[in-house]
């Protein structure tokens, strides 16, 4: 613990239970965790592991133990270090310590975590340009100025980007010109299950100005096609 | 003059089926038995389920049992044991003794099969600081055959339940400070069983096994290991224990939780020390009376064991079950068959000469 504390709250042990208690009642937690060999393959195929002192194999250790200080550790700390990419699903139990991953971070993020909200700082940019648009970030949205977690190299990239995409050319040079947009009824059908599913919600606990003006958009938007929104508050 | 008996020495799982296989067909058999009674370890200890299959230890061993008694061509000696032997395969005088009786005989037989055995591991000999012969709450997985067997698992210093229950694994085996360099083979499996058993009589009740690595080899795998973590929630914990300390009621144990890369010291209810095989005093006095040749660990030595896994040194002496090393009951069992045929065919062979 005592590494931890300057970067986050310590709370009462019920507290930490009670977080514990969110992640075993998550429907999907049974088929995410069997049982641990130590075998080591999950870290062997994490690409995180290599960059960060972080182990899937502990993750899914802790949960298994139901270390409870362990886990709250984790939750606040070494869940934002994972890719979710999923190596680890090559687990030969068929554990999946990034789909534990996943389950930690929306109860920290449905908790209201200080950690979550500070590791997930840096994407508000994107996922108002994602949610918003309800299409992926094009490489000519790229600006120095635009997304923080893009690292410092990224002026130097933007500066001559369309170079360096013919320079090592990506299957497609997609651009926001190019078959980006879409439908207006796709969008408004996003923005309904986003709102349906609890995402807003979601999105309200951590960056409560992103929720808003995300909110804005969206709800102009579904009211001008006839949604109630008095319906979702 | 060549003689048609086989003389087996030994009541426990091996003895007992290679004299019921022997007496199927058609061999004449002296089954000699050092205790009162037969059903070897399994019964002398009084084990609760098998490993594996979970099976009544007493009511299988009885099944054996009775194959044996009141059969016409098992002769059986209880409170009997070898003193003596001369001759050569076909033709062997082994001198019996019956405890009490102060009375000896010579019986002759024309192959002899030494099936005697192992004794469990002393903690006392322990290396590391274990403590069993002075916390009445360490015991052995022996010791825990026992408890089940009566149907609960309750501190011995107190009789209440406990509320976390060890395993350390690897008691006396893998370990050149006291000179058994070998693994016990079954020590992993039964700690599993009993893991899973304790977690039925006291569901309350937290269990972890502390493991250099977990050998559960074939189906001990899917049987024992992955249900006992995952429909039994036991606690795998990779790192053994060093030490225990009393600490007020409970024990504290120190070891290294090497999943986790940290020292550990935990508190415990009972400690259950998963202590390995070692030859049994029967097994290193009959190798030194047939004359067959030990091992460096004084079981007896199987100069061809990847297919012969039942020759002795000594040709018409043959051994099956853990008297030849650590073995599990299914390895004793497949040893037994094969001890009876040879055993049959040299007699038969001697016999035709």
């Amino acid at each position: 613990m005592g590494l931890f504390v300057d970067k986050y709250p310590d709370v009462a042990y019920e507290e930490k239970l009670r977080l514990w208690e969110e992640v075993k009642a998550d429907e999907r937690f049974p088929s995410y965790l069997y049982g641990c060999y130590e075998c080591g393959i999950c870290v062997a195929a994490c690409p995180s592991a290599r960059f960060y002192d972080f182990s899937p194999r502990k993750i899914a250790q802790a949960a298994a133990r139901e270390d409870i200080e362990l886990i709250y550790e984790q939750m606040n700390d070494d869940v934002w270090n994972c890719s979710q990419c999923f190596s680890c699903n090559r687990c030969p139990r068929q554990n999946s310590p990034g789909g534990l991953i996943t389950i930690l971070r929306e109860v920290a993020v449905n908790n209201g975590l200080k950690s979550a909200q500070q590791a997930l700082e840096g994407y508000s940019r994107i996922v108002y340009k994602i949610m918003g648009t309800g299409t992926q970030v094009s490489p000519d949205m790229l600006q120095p100025d635009a997304f923080p977690d893009w690292g410092p190299d990224v002026k130097r990239v933007s500066d001559e980007l369309d170079l360096w995409r013919r320079a090592l050319p990506p299957e497609t040079l997609h651009t926001t010109k190019t078959g980006w947009h879409v439908s207006e009824q796709t969008l408004i059908e996003l923005y309904l299950i986003w709102y349906n599913t609890g995402v807003m919600d979601m999105i309200a606990n951590v960056d409560e100005g992103l929720n808003l003006i995300l909110s804005d958009v969206m709800e102009e938007m579904l009211e001008e096609a006839g949604y109630d929104m008095d319906e979702y508050y | 003059m060549a003689s048609d008996n086989v003389l087996i020495v030994g009541g426990g799982p091996a003895g007992l089926e290679a004299a019921r296989l022997l007496s199927d067909i058609g061999v004449k058999v002296t089954l000699v038995e050092k205790r009162p009674f037969l059903g070897g370890t399994p019964i002398a200890e009084r084990y609760a389920a098998l490993t594996h299959g979970f099976h009544d230890a007493e009511t299988m061993m009885n099944g054996m049992i009775e194959a044996v008694t009141n059969n016409s061509l098992v002769d059986v000696r209880l409170n009997s044991s070898v003193t003596a032997s001369e001759g050569e395969a076909g033709s062997f005088k082994v001198t019996l003794a019956q405890a009490g009786s102060g009375s000896s005989e010579v019986v002759e037989a024309g192959a002899v099969i030494i099936a005697t055995g192992f004794q469990h591991f002393d903690p006392g000999r322990e290396t590391q600081v274990y403590s069993y012969y002075e916390y009445p709450d360490v015991i052995t997985i022996a010791d825990a055959e026992g408890m089940l067997k009566d149907g609960h698992f309750r501190k011995p210093s107190n009789g209440e339940i406990p509320e976390r229950v060890c395993f350390i694994q690897c008691v006396g085996s893998r370990d050149r400070q006291i000179g058994n360099e070998y693994c016990s083979k079954v020590c992993c499996g039964i700690s599993s069983k009993q893991a899973i058993e304790v977690r039925k009589v006291s569901p309350e009740t937290k269990v972890f096994i502390f493991y250099i690595d977990m050998r559960m080899y074939g189906y001990w795998e899917n049987e024992l290991y992955w249900p006992a973590q995952e429909k039994h929630r036991v606690q795998y914990v990779k790192g053994i224990v060093t030490e225990i300390v009393k600490k007020g009621d409970r024990l504290m144990i120190r070891g290294e939780d090497t999943t986790m890369g940290r020292p550990m010291e935990v508190p415990m209810d009972i400690v259950v020390l998963a202590v390995g095989m070692e030859a049994s005093h029967g097994t290193r006095q009959m190798a030194q009376t047939f004359g067959v040749k030990q091992n460096k660990y004084h079981f007896i030595d199987v100069p061809h064991d990847a297919l012969n896994p039942v020759a002795t040194s000594v040709p018409g002496i043959f051994v099956a079950g853990a008297a030849a090393g650590p073995k599990d009951l299914d390895d004793s069992i497949g040893m037994a068959g094969t001890a009876a045929i040879k055993a049959a065919g040299l007699v038969r062979k001697m016999a035709m000469a």
